[in-house]
């Protein structure tokens, strides 16, 4: 068996999992590559239909190839979609050019509570990857989070010979990770295997590519030739950067910026 | 094993001035260090390093190599090849750090809050992060020690916008943080037979920043609150050396000197007045620069980039008008004057004189790019060294080129001391980017080719 059809069995296995343990089931949607091979691999784990909704977070400040895409495939796909707006906060008039950890507390964070709570979610389906940054590195398939969202990394139980703590106490609702041990190079690989669509942005243009995709005004391009997936997987070959090397609004960099502003460095 | 006196302790004082050392010793506010000198000899003083930036001096100590090396150049930098802001930290410096190093040899090594060391990099020993580490759970090498740190309810660092709330509660924050850092000094160094040990303390740069001028003018609350701060770092220094008795070896050391504010600059609003960078329409940020028609454009503090064609990605300026367009830029700079007509800029530097002596000019960001280096730290073409008083920001859109805020104090670059005790220095001009060697020396640990050990006293040494 070659490595992506290993990849793709252990994720359909957690898929399949996840469907069976948890009564209100989703699967976030953020339309980059990653999420959009999860729901890939939901149609393959479910022959073709996807079983449970798809929940897209929507800042409104998303890339416009970024809803064509959504809305296209959401329709090709027959996808049950739930679009999480924090209306309010919107209204508030939060965006990232007054602060940009406080735009995405706002209409990434708390717009995933409110859709939680709206809809009663206790397992989240989510594209992320282990190799994407450093602190992901200690994630596990089935991650609990609690009422506030806080990962207690320090306490997670051991995954072995594919034992999933799959139900914690009370207030909380679970992750599943079932991508967590592909790597940004494995993605593209299998999406040009299976022929996976994806967002025109990821595609060289003039020179620039984004490798990771968000919101319009916190995601730069980097440098790059790479316009078809070829190209893309043999430009990860030899790439020392970052994925998320573009991603004004990593938190990290949020949090930098806000002490530096205070000590007169910005 | 070790014999004491091969054993390395150091304490660092963020941001101290040699000249405010000798005074607060004179006035008996600091005892302990005091004693030490009359022991041990008097402080030297010590240059730090262009641009005089704690993360920039702290990494060249840490490195033994200039920035030009290292590729550190200020808490802020431009993505290599871009016009976008980004946050280099340790991720990107270049070369090991003394930590690894003298990992490499066998050293047991500890390091708490030296400015540019998060991410800690893993190291024979403990390796804590500071100043920008954005939690406990990730500011240490090995992670568990965050879990003794969040117990004792250690802080990173003291927080600066209460500074700008109201200075009575930046002292209370400071005390605490300070507490808290001495807790957990004594806790490591009780804990293991270190061969080299570093503790930091930030917040002495912290109350330089927001109460200079308020000591300078004799302030009758304030100054002597930031005299009681200096009280209780000095007993955190007797602390210190009780625990480790009178054999070890000991350096306490800062990191630049400081002098009090009479305007904070916007450089980059300067440029735009005497047409060398082009604002984008809206500005969002410190690059927001319309590539095309900009020159030039400058990050914190008096960084200039030229907008070269070839090397930047859209760059303007052909590589033929390069080293003309510099000195255009350089006499415009030196002709700045604040509303009193001073002058406001001492003198500016090319980026080969400071960091690439030996005569390159240092990598370009295109050549950057096909080696695979790292994503920051091409180094500014021209650095602008301004006079004491004028504090170098970057400002797009600030209304006013001359501003005043609640920062009082600027770093100043040939004032940092240097206080030791069985350690020895080279003789002569010294500059933090040489403790390197003698550290490594005094653990009889091979010094690497590598280093920048030769003092390179930049033309601007004189204040």
């Amino acid at each position: 068996m070659d490595k992506l059809d290993e990849l793709e069995n252990q994720s359909i296995y957690l898929i399949r999992e996840a469907y069976y343990h948890f009564r209100k089931l989703a699967a976030m949607w953020s339309i980059g590559k990653d999420s959009t091979t999860l729901l890939w691999l939901c149609r393959k784990a479910f022959f073709g239909r996807v079983p449970f909704p798809v929940l897209h977070i929507d800042t409104s400040f998303k890339f416009e190839q970024i809803y064509r895409f959504r809305d296209e495939y959401a329709r090709k796909w027959k996808l049950k979609l739930l679009v999480a707006r924090n209306e309010q906060a919107l209204a508030r008039g939060v965006n990232s050019e007054n602060n940009k950890l406080q735009c995405c507390t706002e209409l990434k964070t708390n717009a995933l509570k409110q859709a939680i709570a709206r809809h009663g979610f206790d397992g989240l389906l989510l594209g992320i990857r282990r190799d994407e940054h450093g602190i992901r590195a200690k994630e596990r398939y089935f991650s609990p989070r609690d009422g506030q969202f806080k990962w207690n990394y320090q306490d997670q139980p051991p995954e072995l010979w594919d034992q999933y703590k799959s139900r914690t106490a009370g207030d909380t609702h679970i992750r599943i990770h079932p991508l967590l041990h592909w790597t940004e190079k494995d993605v593209w690989r299998y999406v040009k295997r299976e022929d996976i669509p994806f967002v025109e942005l990821y595609r060289a243009r003039d020179g620039r590519r984004y490798r990771s995709i968000g919101c319009q005004t916190c995601c730069s391009p980097v440098p790059s030739q790479a316009a078809t997936v070829d190209d893309i997987i043999a430009e990860l070959e030899t790439s020392t950067a970052g994925e998320r090397e573009g991603r004004a609004q990593d938190k990290e960099d949020a949090y930098t910026m806000q002490k530096l502003r205070a000590l007169g460095y910005m | 094993m070790t014999a004491d006196n091969r054993r390395l302790v150091v304490l660092s004082l963020d941001g101290v001035p040699h000249g405010l050392l000798l005074r607060l010793m004179e006035q008996g506010r600091m005892p302990t260090l005091a004693r030490l000198c009359e022991e041990h000899g008097r402080p030297r003083t010590m240059r730090s390093v262009l641009p005089t930036v704690s993360c920039v001096a702290w990494t060249c100590y840490a490195t033994g190599r200039n920035p030009g090396k290292h590729g550190i150049f200020g808490f802020v930098d431009r993505r290599t090849g871009t016009y976008e802001l980004g946050f280099p930290n340790a991720a990107n410096v270049r070369g090991p750090n003394l930590w690894e190093i003298l990992s490499g040899h066998g050293k047991k090594v500890f390091g708490m809050n030296v400015p540019g060391t998060y991410p800690p990099r893993p190291v024979n020993g403990i390796l804590i992060g500071g100043f920008l580490a954005p939690s406990l759970s990730k500011v240490a090498y090995p992670a568990e020690v965050g879990g003794y740190l969040e117990g004792i309810g250690y802080r990173i660092d003291s927080d600066a916008a209460l500074a700008r709330q109201s200075k009575e509660k930046m002292l209370e924050d400071l005390d605490v943080t300070l507490s808290r850092r001495a807790e957990a000094i004594l806790h490591f160094l009780q804990q293991d037979r270190w061969d080299f040990f570093h503790a930091h303390i930030m917040g002495t740069d912290r109350i330089n920043h927001f109460l200079l001028r308020q000591v300078a003018e004799g302030h009758p609350r304030l100054a002597p609150a930031f005299y009681d701060y200096y009280g209780r770092v000095d007993a955190v220094a007797a602390r210190l050396l009780e625990e480790i008795g009178s054999d070890r070896p000991l350096m306490i050391i800062s990191d630049h000197g400081f002098c009090p504010i009479r305007y904070e600059v916007q450089l980059s609003r300067y440029l735009v007045e005497a047409g060398w960078t082009v604002p984008t329409e809206r500005v969002t940020g410190p690059l927001s620069i319309d590539p095309a028609r900009s020159k030039a454009f400058c990050l914190i503090p008096g960084r200039i980039y030229v907008n070269v064609r070839g090397r930047e990605a859209a760059g303007c300026v052909a590589p033929q008008e390069y080293q003309h367009v510099r000195q255009e830029i350089a006499d415009d700079l030196l002709a700045l004057r604040d509303p009193q007509g001073r002058p406001v800029i001492r003198a500016v530097l090319k980026r080969e004189q400071v960091y690439w002596p030996s005569g390159s000019q240092g990598p370009d960001a295109s050549a950057a790019l096909a080696l695979g280096l790292p994503p920051f730290g091409m180094g500014p073409d021209l650095l602008a060294i301004p006079h004491d008083g004028y504090d170098l920001k970057m400002g797009l859109a600030a209304p006013e080129l001359f501003l005043n805020t609640q920062l009082e104090g600027m770093h100043t670059y040939s004032d940092a001391f240097f206080l030791g005790r069985g350690v020895e220095p080279p003789e002569g001009d010294l500059e933090i980017r040489q403790l390197a060697g003698a550290i490594l020396q005094k653990l009889s640990v091979p010094v690497p080719q590598e280093l920048d050990l030769a003092a390179v006293a930049p033309p601007v040494a004189a204040a």
